[in-house]
């Protein structure tokens, strides 16, 4: 602030108490009390004067002017009999533990108040800094998957849980077959995990075994330092986590120790062990060019999207346009609109249709601020979505559907059978 | 206050022991062998041998029974604070008696939603180095971590509250206490002079006030709430209302355990004039009001469930309201306040059984109320597309074994901690001005 700024301050602070005084003037009451109060009470907030002082000052004045003071004054106490109940004291007024306890409470609150100031501040600072850049990860690998062209064959299913050995029912990629409630449409939903920028499952992890891979963005899963606790789990909005509640079924020497371990020498790769979390990786050893170059760039998934000639999964690089995912979105935002002035070609308003305008794209509950990296493109599922058995059952590809029922082989006590 | 009670009689439990002290014992003892075989098997199957199992496809519950025991025993810690608060704090004499037995139960329970979450977890060989490991940075985004912190410095500054307040009673109770725990008198007393009582007030002073910022504000209130509240994907947790509702929980159970707690050494060692009436018939009063507030915090979670709410909102609480799990725990807060209020109102409804009823049915109440809560979550997530969604979950016997091994591991502290140290303080029975009576050996 300048120091003209200053005085037009001090200017428009002069004149506003020229007219609250003109106003407190119709109101009948003293108003050169009311206004050195209001001085005070700035005084009061600035730290200059204490609370005590502030009021000791204004009581006895304005019980005389309002003939009451309802403010907090420290006179008696309420010497209700519930009061002594509930203590067993008489309420002596002079306690002088009760008065420095909520004395040092005061302190203890106001150091918790400027704590709390200081980590905003940091939190702040270090949002700020991610804003900047610096952390941003040069390739952010996902996914745009093209739920239009998706006919629920399960093939990316089938395909995942044998590159990964995934124990049955654990089911990293899915695919839900649903109803929406006013169409008689059934829509599919492919849901693998949605490798969120501003992932919950990472937040929440008390070990950091859940973390962003710096070079390109995939969360992964730390197995040997994850402790299962499942917290990723719960704080997951997509259910997409599960859980190595027993025994693999397939055992660690049938694993392929190039699909185990990624660039980093980490452990985040194929089925977790038991006690810890697996879910849906985008395969990183494949992006480490550890299973062949031909396989950078790639996930099992699309592979069999592609190989039973859907190709509906697109995984690449979202921050290169020239990936993928980037490529099948313009193309299919070129088809909308082809289709779109095909189908309206003398409507005028065809012709002010953005390119965009008419595809329909949407991430998976993007409201809760997640940051997903799988883009969708058709049908968004509504709030009442219902999953419908699809064409083809889980048991047709040799997978349980809900886990539990294979888990509650092993459950030592009621489970509730199999509603 | 209790001048007239001669101090032998608080060491009642450490010269006496019955019958029925030892048919205890064993039946302790059986309890916890029973869930040591059982941990022993889920560590050796992992926790496939629970009724937990993955939420979405999987169509069960991520978290269970062990987590709400966990909630719960951290509540009962709070026990302690309670007691000490009132007494050190706010000066109220009457509680004296049972002031260190609710200590006591802070450091038992507390140790209890420890093992809790070791026994939760799937790799607990990993837990203490891990979460040491990656602290400097989890400290900053998981509330796992905070809870880990809260606690661990909760026990700490009961631990050392406890060990400050007992000095006082060893040194002058040291020749009439058994000889064969010497050593451990001797650590607990190390360096004792009779000029350290005063400040030792003020130290235990400073500590009480500390616990009661940390221990009902941070913990119960704070970050055990949080847990679950600041997760925006479950309609049955996020909510700003869960750190009161969860403090509520924590008084309200915590006063139940005392005043369980509390009759078994009225009864066992004859307690009658030294933990009287009174502490039964204040604590029922903190109870009921305690019981009220818990009521009340419901009764706002249910009216901004029902009245306009989101569709994920609506989903979660109709099917709170249409659980008969949740009306058990209700009608069971119920029922306690009904009677506590009663007592309140018209003295002569007041029986010490009956108080203790009252706080075993909140008690009780409560584990069912924070467990169906925590599963309510799981059953009910915002995206619930899923066909296996609502899932099931029914405790398995290696959990419900939890809940039975640790009440027995609990109570068998009780029993063993009543035989080295008196478990009632010397200045229940004593006025201040009776200390310069005592005769301290330098
Ligand atoms: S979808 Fe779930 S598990 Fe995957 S990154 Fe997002 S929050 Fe984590
Ligand atoms: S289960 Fe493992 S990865 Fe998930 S939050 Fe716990 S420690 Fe982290």
């Amino acid at each position: 602030m300048t120091d003209s700024d200053l005085g037009e301050h001090s200017d428009q602070a002069q004149s506003w108490e020229a007219q609250m005084r003109s106003l407190l003037e119709e109101g009948g009451y003293d108003i050169d009390l009311g206004i050195e109060m209001a001085r005070d009470a700035q005084r009061l907030v600035a730290g200059e004067l204490s609370e005590q002082e502030f009021h000791e000052r204004y009581h006895a004045a304005v019980t005389e002017e309002f003939g009451t003071d309802e403010r907090p004054v420290a006179t008696d106490e309420p010497s209700a009999s519930f009061v002594e109940l509930l203590t067993g004291e008489c309420s002596g007024g002079e306690d002088p533990s009760r008065r420095e306890v909520v004395k040092a409470l005061g302190v203890a609150g106001g150091a918790l108040g400027l704590g709390g100031m200081a980590v905003a501040d940091q939190q702040r600072t270090s949002t700020q800094a991610a804003a900047d850049g610096p952390d941003e990860p040069d390739i952010q690998y996902g996914m745009v998957v093209d739920l239009e062209r998706c006919d629920g064959c399960l093939q990316c299913v089938t395909a995942c849980a044998d590159e990964n050995q995934t124990s049955n029912g654990a089911n990293w990629m899915y695919v839900l077959a649903y109803l929406d409630e006013h169409t008689e449409q059934e829509n599919f939903l492919v849901r693998p995990c949605q490798h969120c920028s501003n992932a919950p499952c990472e937040k929440v992890c008390p070990v950091r075994a859940r973390h962003t891979r710096e070079q390109d963005g995939i969360v992964l899963t730390d197995y040997d330092a994850c402790i299962g606790c499942r917290y990723c789990q719960v704080a997951c909005p997509y259910g997409v986590n599960y859980f190595q509640w027993g025994d693999p079924e397939v055992s660690e020497e049938e694993l392929d120790p190039n699909h185990i371990w990624d660039a980093r020498g980490m452990r985040v790769d194929s089925r977790p062990p038991k006690g810890v979390m697996g879910k849906c990786t985008f395969c990183p050893t494949r992006q480490d060019g550890l299973q062949g170059e031909d396989k950078v760039g790639t996930v099992a998934c699309m592979d069999a999207c592609d190989a039973a000639g859907m190709r509906a999964i697109h995984f690449g690089d979202l921050n290169n346009p020239e990936s993928r995912p980037r490529r099948y979105l313009r193309e299919r935002a070129a088809e909308e609109l082809d289709d779109d002035t095909d189908l309206d070609m003398d409507a005028d308003w065809a012709t002010s249709t953005t390119r965009w305008r008419k595809l329909s794209a949407f991430r998976l509950l993007e409201d809760l601020g997640t940051e997903p990296n799988v883009i969708y493109l058709g049908n968004q599922p509504g709030e009442r979505a219902d999953q419908q058995e699809g064409p083809v059952p889980y048991d047709l590809i040799g997978r349980v559907d809900r886990r539990k029922d294979v888990l509650d082989e092993r459950t030592v006590g009621i489970t509730g059978g199999d509603d | 206050m209790h001048e007239d009670i001669d101090h032998r009689v608080l060491l009642r439990p450490i010269e006496t022991t019955s019958r029925r002290y030892f048919v205890l014992l064993a039946v302790v003892l059986l309890a916890i062998l029973s869930f040591v075989i059982a941990y022993a098997y889920q560590l050796q199957h992992g926790l496939i041998v629970t009724g937990l199992a993955d939420w979405g496809s999987g169509g069960g519950a991520t978290w269970g029974l062990y987590i709400g025991a966990f909630i719960w025993w951290v509540g009962i810690a709070h026990g302690g604070i309670i007691l000490s608060a009132a007494v050190r704090l706010l000066g109220m004499e009457r509680y004296k008696p049972v002031a260190r037995i609710a200590e006591l139960l802070t450091i038992g329970a507390l140790s209890m939603a420890g093992l809790m979450i070791v026994v939760h977890l799937g790799r607990p060989d990993r837990f203490v180095t891990n979460i040491i490991l990656a602290y400097p940075e989890t400290v900053h985004t998981s509330p796992l971590v905070w809870d880990v912190t809260v606690i661990t410095l909760y026990f700490v500054l009961t631990a050392t509250y406890l060990g400050l307040t007992l000095r006082y009673d060893i040194v002058r109770l040291r020749d009439e206490l058994p000889d064969r725990f010497d050593p451990l008198y001797r650590l607990l007393t190390v360096g004792y002079r009779e000029s350290e009582d005063p400040v030792v007030e003020r130290m235990v002073w400073w500590l009480a006030l500390g616990i009661i910022i940390l221990a009902p504000l941070l913990l119960h209130g704070g970050v055990i709430p949080w847990l679950f509240a600041l997760l925006p994907s479950m309609p049955g947790w996020f909510s700003a209302v869960q750190g009161p509702q969860f403090l509520t929980i924590a008084l309200t159970s915590a006063i139940g355990s005392v005043l369980v707690i509390s009759l078994a050494f009225r009864r066992a060692y004859d307690w009658g004039a030294l933990i009287g009436d009174d502490v039964f018939r204040g604590l029922g009063l903190w109870l009921g009001l305690f019981a009220l507030l818990f009521l009340w915090l419901q009764l706002q979670q249910v009216i901004t469930g029902v009245f306009a709410p989101p569709i994920d909102v609506d989903a979660a609480t109709s099917a709170k309201l249409s659980s008969p799990i949740y009306w058990l725990a209700i009608v069971m807060i119920v029922t306690a306040l009904g009677y506590l209020t009663a007592q309140a109102i018209e003295p002569r409804y007041f029986t010490i059984p009956r108080t203790v009823f009252a706080g075993v049915l909140v008690v009780s109440a409560t584990l069912i109320e924070k467990t169906f809560f925590v599963i309510e979550g799981f059953l009910h997530p915002r995206f619930d597309m899923y066909a296996a969604v609502p899932g099931s979950y029914i405790p398995s016997f290696i959990e419900l074994s939890a809940i039975l091994g640790t009440l027995a591991m609990v109570t068998l502290f009780f029993m063993v901690i009543a035989k080295v140290i008196p478990v009632v303080e010397l200045h229940a029975i004593e006025d201040d001005a009776s200390v310069a009576d005592w005769e301290v050996e330098p």
